[in-house]
């Protein structure tokens, strides 16, 4: 009997429930979320936890044994919740189809900063290129970060470090950080030599995080390469994949111009990692540091998110802002989001469409839920859901759009732009290219980004004169229109 | 549908920015372009930035393009431009009356923003009005300046017009 989780929740019914009422709630969420009824794939994921709930409260003997089994649970506070805003409360009825946005936020126990404030316990595996285009200071940074990486480590974590070119090494198999000093001088004897296959170098850092891999822990690749691997992206995309499902997580950095930014975005993206762009050598030592200081600051870890439309809603897409801006696939379900922090919420945008309704009135929209492991108080597999309508009037009052969902589309639309700008590059339409670009930098400046803007006038030309854009010039507008993103909205630092 | 004053692209219901170039559809509301490209002679490029400029030069004016209304307002160099509207009953000191414009249906207040002068831009403050004041579809926080740059959309309640430096 799985009483951790909150069956009465799923299927929306209080606990002193009639089986009359919980039959029929559940007969209305098999009319949303059966898979005969609603094609979206979220949905049929939420059907199996709506079903399972009405398999124990269905009938009063298991229901009787899941209401004993469950006192544990009942003082347990919410470790973390939802908070949803929708762009529109009400809706006009319309005969053609529209978009809505939600903003999901995850907020993690009130004080829980102050509460139960512990540093999550790393299982930690540095996975590093030492290609010869490494060689120099590119190296001499990665090893001073990776000096003050295993500085910050205590004894209680685990480290371990490979180091790839056309071949992998494990330079410092998976173990406890005690001897620090001889830590320091095997990281110091890496030398740069040989080509770029990620793959050798990912495989061996997924099975060196395996070793300790545990619940308790945060456990987490963090791959650091200037290089573009070739051949071996789908089979690093396969590892990835499976590395979610074992609850590892996978953090990309490309130092320099020549990395493959989609490719290391879909890896990040598919365990709830991040990427990001080291535009300089020196800015490594930073970057690696932040990434594994905020991965100590977990509250929850391994959160994961389904979205289950309704039948007739259409899941568009999604992207995380916080508390780092990265594109999300909303397939396959559930998606993997990462790592809940003490003091800072997982923010994520969501689009959907709605049908054509001219029928005035209430109606759901779809059903968001996110489980994860809350490290700080040892609770496994917490899961809490949201259940999102919306109402449909025929001439509502017209309604200021939540700031928050304003100011979030607006850097979203710019990231989008740039994004499209490169689509019609390569599909060799150099016109649209720049005036793409050009659009782009209108839109900069407008939002007062006076660098970025120039910098995609530069490129907008560069694409009308040479048919190409410059690879910094690209990584410098597609990462720094994502770092707007993780901005603070105006107002709350000024102008 | 919504189509694009700026691109003529034709967006669903719902979203707030024209999908093909960005444009911001506020309020469900469609403005017009907040600023035009202009196209440098192309010898002479060289990767700078020439248009929506928040420099304001010393003996430059503005002018004011109210929404749906063609006659632009032309105002000369002054330090503080009070913008709000005329009310027979509560007389208030104004530079520019917006009243003409429909504005008290339109939610302006009697005293509801201002353009200040500053050493080489000029900044637009909210003056506590009760709909409040927008600079490119943000909100202003009352009585803290923003740059203004020529070529802005400035929303006062449900009032629009953009600003340009001459």
């Amino acid at each position: 009997m799985d009483a951790s989780r909150n069956w009465y929740a799923i299927l929306g019914v209080p606990p002193e429930a009639s089986q009359e009422d919980i039959r029929e709630a559940y007969r209305i969420m098999a009319r949303r979320f059966h898979p005969d009824a609603n094609p979206n794939d979220g949905a049929d994921l939420q059907f199996r936890d709506i079903a399972a709930a009405y398999e124990t409260l269905g009938n009063p003997a298991p229901r009787v044994q899941y209401d004993m089994a469950r006192r544990k649970y009942q003082d347990e506070p919410n470790y973390f919740t939802l908070r949803v805003t929708p762009s529109k409360r009400v809706l006009t009825a319309l005969s053609e189809p529209q978009v809505v946005y939600l903003l999901l936020e995850i907020v993690p126990l009130r004080n829980a900063a102050k509460t139960v404030r512990r540093e999550a316990p790393l299982n930690l595996t540095l996975v590093l290129d030492r290609s010869t285009s490494m060689k120099g200071v590119r190296l001499d940074k990665v090893k001073i970060a990776a000096h003050q990486i295993v500085e910050q480590l205590t004894s209680d974590d685990i480290l371990s470090v490979v180091t790839f070119s056309d071949r992998a090494d494990v330079l410092i198999p998976a173990g406890h950080v005690s001897d620090k000093p001889s830590l320091r001088s095997m990281i110091s004897i890496m030398r740069a030599d040989g080509g770029t296959e990620i793959f050798h170098g990912l495989a061996a850092g997924v099975d060196q995080c395996r070793v300790y891999r545990g619940p308790r822990r945060v456990n987490h690749v963090v791959l650091l390469t200037d290089g573009r691997t070739f051949g071996d992206e789908e089979q690093c995309l396969a590892l990835a994949t499976q590395a979610a499902e074992d609850g590892i997580g996978i953090s990309a950095m490309g130092i320099g111009d020549e990395w493959n930014d989609d490719f290391l975005d879909r890896l990040a993206s598919a365990t709830g990692g991040t990427s990001a762009y080291i535009n300089s050598p020196s800015a490594v030592v930073r970057f690696l540091n932040d990434r594994v200081r905020s991965l100590g600051d977990a509250f929850a870890e391994r959160l994961m998110l389904s979205i289950a439309p309704d039948a007739d809603v259409k899941l568009e897409s999604a992207f995380k802002l916080m508390p780092n801006s990265q594109p999300i696939d909303v397939y396959p379900q559930p998606i993997p989001v990462g790592a809940l922090e003490y003091n800072r919420p997982v923010s994520i945008l969501i689009q959907l469409q709605m049908p054509p309704s001219v029928k005035s009135g209430f109606r759901t929209v779809a059903r968001l839920d996110v489980t994860g492991d809350v490290l700080a108080v040892g609770r496994q597999g917490y899961k809490v859901l949201s259940d999102i309508s919306v109402e449909i009037a025929e001439n509502p009052e017209p309604e200021e759009p939540p700031l928050a969902i304003l100011d979030a589309l607006g850097k979203l639309t710019l990231y989008r732009m740039q994004q499209k700008a490169e689509v019609a590059l390569l599909e060799g339409n150099v016109r649209e290219a720049t005036r793409r670009l050009e659009n782009l930098a209108t839109r900069l400046l407008a939002a007062g980004q006076e660098e970025l803007a120039e910098q995609a006038m530069i490129e907008a030309h560069r694409v009308s004169k040479t048919n190409m854009l410059s690879e910094e010039g690209r990584k410098s507008l597609k990462f720094g229109t994502r770092r707007l993103l993780a901005l603070p909205q105006p107002g709350e630092n000024g102008e | 549908m919504k189509t694009c004053p700026y691109c003529a692209h034709v967006n669903l219901e719902g979203v707030f920015f024209c999908e093909e170039c960005g444009h911001p559809f506020v309020g469900g509301q469609g403005v017009i372009a907040t600023s035009q490209l202009v196209p440098e002679e192309q010898g002479a490029f060289q990767g700078r930035v020439t248009w929506g400029t928040a420099r304001f030069e010393r003996d430059a004016s503005i002018i004011i393009r109210i929404r749906n209304h063609d006659e632009p307002i032309n105002i000369e160099s002054v330090d503080t431009i009070v913008i709000g509207r005329t009310d027979p009953k509560a007389p208030s000191a104004i530079d520019l009356d917006t009243a003409p414009y429909g504005a008290a249906d339109l939610g302006v207040s009697r005293v509801h923003a201002s353009i200040r002068r500053g050493e080489d831009t000029l900044t637009l403050v909210d003056e506590n009005s009760t709909n409040g004041t927008y600079l490119n579809g943000q909100r202003l926080i009352p009585n803290q300046p923003r740059v203004l740059r020529d070529g802005d959309e400035v929303r006062l309640g449900r009032l629009v017009f953009h600003v340009f430096f001459r």
